[in-house]
């Protein structure tokens, strides 16, 4: 176990995290059970103050994790210079096994956790409180990967061995790896990248149709594949290199940390296509502000990610 | 998701903090100089880490230390000759050097041989060998010395010659001739140069033998290969890459830090229970004033969000207060006292300047762990006082 400062200002946070959410679910439990929005018992009056808190508990640990989770990954990258092998992130993040599902945990709580925003937000703006017993039952159900979250970053950091000689990303994403991330690369990469655009292209229909679950489908399905196509294509003209498919390395210098906005652009498209559109399921209610949000940015990330390749092609007149 | 910034209640925040000024100036100062304390430690850290890699830089790819029973020793000069046998070596230049103790100002000086026919193994070192003429120096049995050893030495009335005592217990008498500013100041400020024979003089030392040996690769990327054919050729010698030491200052620095930050979360805890407990009790005056608010028709969310902003303004104004005060406290002041934590042996080593280092990152982390822990520390405290009823409070 190595502790870094940017370690131990994690576990701290995580520390903080863990104490709230225990104070937020204890609550909601609570709620859940006993709401009762005609009562007028002192019972039903106590549980709508919690509830505030409860909102207020999640807000902040919400608002910290959006930086957070990109601290963590710039950790990662630190971390690389001293644990043998590594040269970026993905060496770190994979030194330990479980090191990709704590990435994955992260993400998803990421859209749980905005996702419960959304939803009380509608819900506050209802003078009947219409979504209370559902907000809290989602809470309840979000509170487990977040406890799996947290449990495993504590262990991910308790096993981080530095004179552990680890895999770098040329190794880890290629043909030769033993994991399953090969398999991808078995795939013909014009075909990942052809439903990327096909999925992009869904997306727009289901705007035009105002289709609510096609759009939702078809932004599930788009993170996926601009996630697969970023790896398996994309991600080769950046570098430039035919063999380098890291999805790490792009948040280096090197490349002026162009990850950062690819990133950020496809998770604030998807999550506005995605929450948004199950949002308008729940309430019944419009949001097409989310959705012009959504299409917006999946079509910054798509012009931007396919703006790389053009641009090789137009400088050198090759494929890569 | 739609939280504006409300600039009402923004105002109404600021004048809610400085109609309680006494209490909440109690809180700033402690804060911010909690803060100060913290990135006082990670910038004397981070400062004094990229001093040292500057050093790591401009070192050769290999150092080769030969090993008896464990312990470090001589190496014979005729091995140096053998490496260059080895593919991909560019050069291999046996070194003599070691620390000299000086009792009198109990410092350590790392006293350097040179020689005028042979290239030094880092390129500051060469330009001060190029500058003087090594065999007018074996003559006159001369020395070059750094700024802080020429500080020392005058301190102690040596102004223009140096007594050794060598490993004979004989006087050697080495005039100055000369005082070197090297823009690496963390290792030339004690260093002393002096021809090659001097140094085997004061040290003892055989004349076949050297202390280590230097090597130069041209292909950054042959090291490791270089390395593993070294260690074939000769099982007692031990050879560090630059890699190795890089890593080891990293690790080093980090466990430093990460040593004082461990101590810091104590600090933090007990800020966290002052603060909560600060916040938590309301005069009567402060729950009037709620009571007020929600008659006017100010909902709960209301009352929490100004809280907040309450909250965030004094922890924000705290960090750059503190940030400010450490960047002056570090980078102005040379950071007196502190810096003693990190540079255990500070009183053998001669002084020298911490270089300038700030980032974006390092940014970053202090906000994060400072900034998180007083907003957290207030959020019960102020959703408590948001459910105050105002007709019980008013009545």
């Amino acid at each position: 176990m190595t502790l870094t400062p940017e370690i131990i200002a994690i576990l701290m946070l995580d520390a903080l995290f863990l104490f709230f959410a225990l104070i937020a679910f204890v609550l909601s439990l609570r709620i859940l059970f006993k709401w009762d929005i005609r009562s007028t018992q002192p019972l039903q009056y106590a549980l709508e103050k919690q509830s505030y808190l409860v909102s207020v508990i999640i807000k902040y640990i919400f608002v910290l994790k959006l930086p957070l989770f990109l601290f963590y990954i710039f950790t990662c990258n630190k971390l690389s210079n001293i644990i043998t092998g590594a040269m970026c992130a993905s060496g770190v993040v994979n030194s330990v096994d479980f090191g990709l599902y704590l990435m994955v945990f992260k993400i998803i709580n990421l859209y749980l956790f905005g996702f419960w925003l959304l939803l009380n937000n509608a819900d506050m703006k209802d003078e009947l409180s219409p979504f209370v017993r559902m907000k809290f039952l989602f809470f309840v159900i979000a509170f487990i990967p977040l406890l799996l979250e947290i449990i495993l970053e504590i262990s991910f950091f308790a096993s981080l061995n530095i004179s552990k000689i680890v895999s770098c990303c040329g190794t880890l994403f290629s043909l030769t790896s033993a994991s399953y991330l090969s398999l991808l690369f078995k795939v013909d990469s014009s075909l990942l990248v052809g439903l990327f655009y096909f999925f992009g292209l869904m997306v727009l229909l289901g705007y035009i149709l105002k289709n609510i679950p096609v759009f939702i489908f078809a932004n599930l399905m788009y993170v996926l594949f601009s996630l697969i196509a970023l790896i398996v294509f994309f991600s080769t003209y950046v570098y430039e290199l035919p063999t380098h498919h890291c999805p790490f390395c792009l948040l280096q210098q090197e490349y002026y940390g162009v990850g950062y906005l690819l990133y950020i652009s496809l998770f604030v498209g998807t999550f506005y296509g995605f929450c948004g559109g199950i949002l308008e399921m729940v309430t019944h209610k419009g949001h097409t502000k989310f959705f012009k949000i959504s299409l917006f940015f999946n079509a910054f990330y798509l012009g931007l990610v396919s703006l790389y390749p053009v641009a090789y092609y137009l400088k050198n007149g090759v494929w890569l | 998701m739609k939280s504006k910034m409300n600039f009402l209640l923004l105002e109404y925040a600021i004048n809610a903090i400085l109609r309680r000024g006494k209490k909440n100036i109690f809180i700033l100062l402690i804060f911010s100089m909690l803060v100060f304390l913290l990135s006082s430690v990670l910038f004397i850290s981070d400062s004094i880490k990229l001093e040292l890699n500057s050093v790591v830089k401009s070192l050769p790819e290999i150092t080769l230390q030969r090993f008896v029973a464990g312990k470090q020793s001589d190496v014979s000069l005729s091995r140096a000759e053998e490496l260059l046998s080895i593919e991909g070596v560019k050069s291999a230049i046996p070194r003599i050097w070691g620390y000299y103790y000086f009792k009198v100002a109990g410092v350590n000086f790392s006293v350097v041989g040179i020689d005028a026919f042979e290239d030094q193994y880092k390129e500051s070192l060469q330009k001060i060998v190029d500058s003087v003429d090594v065999g007018v120096l074996e003559k006159n049995s001369g020395m070059i010395v750094g700024e802080g050893v020429k500080k020392v030495l005058e301190e102690n009335y040596y102004k223009d010659f140096f007594n050794f005592v060598t490993a004979e217990g004989k006087w050697k008498k080495v005039t100055i001739a000369g005082v070197f500013s090297s823009d690496i100041s963390l290792e030339a400020n004690d260093m002393i140069l002096l021809p090659k024979n001097t140094a085997y003089e004061i040290f003892g030392m055989d004349k076949k033998m050297a202390t280590d040996i230097v090597v130069k690769v041209s292909n950054p990327k042959e090291i490791p290969m270089i390395v593993s054919k070294i260690n074939l050729l000769f099982p007692d010698m031990r050879a560090i890459t630059k890699d190795d030491i890089r890593v080891s200052y990293q690790n080093i620095f980090d466990y430093k830090s990460g040593f004082f930050l461990s101590l810091f979360l104590i600090c933090a805890f007990t800020f966290f229970i002052i603060i909560y407990d600060k916040t938590s009790g309301l005069s009567s005056q402060e729950k009037k004033e709620i009571g007020i608010l929600k008659a006017v028709g100010w909902s709960m969310d209301d009352i929490i969000k100004e809280k907040f902003y309450e909250s965030f303004i004094i922890s924000f104004c705290a960090f750059i207060m503190g940030l400010c005060a450490a960047l002056f406290f570090v980078y102005f002041l040379q950071a007196p006292l502190l810096r003693d934590i990190f540079m255990g042996y500070s009183k053998l080593k001669p002084d020298f300047i911490l270089p300038f280092s700030f980032n974006v990152e390092m940014l970053c982390l202090l906000f994060l762990l400072s900034v998180p822990i007083y907003i957290a520390a207030t959020l019960i405290p102020s959703w408590k006082a948001s459910t105050l009823d105002a007709d019980e409070v008013m009545r």
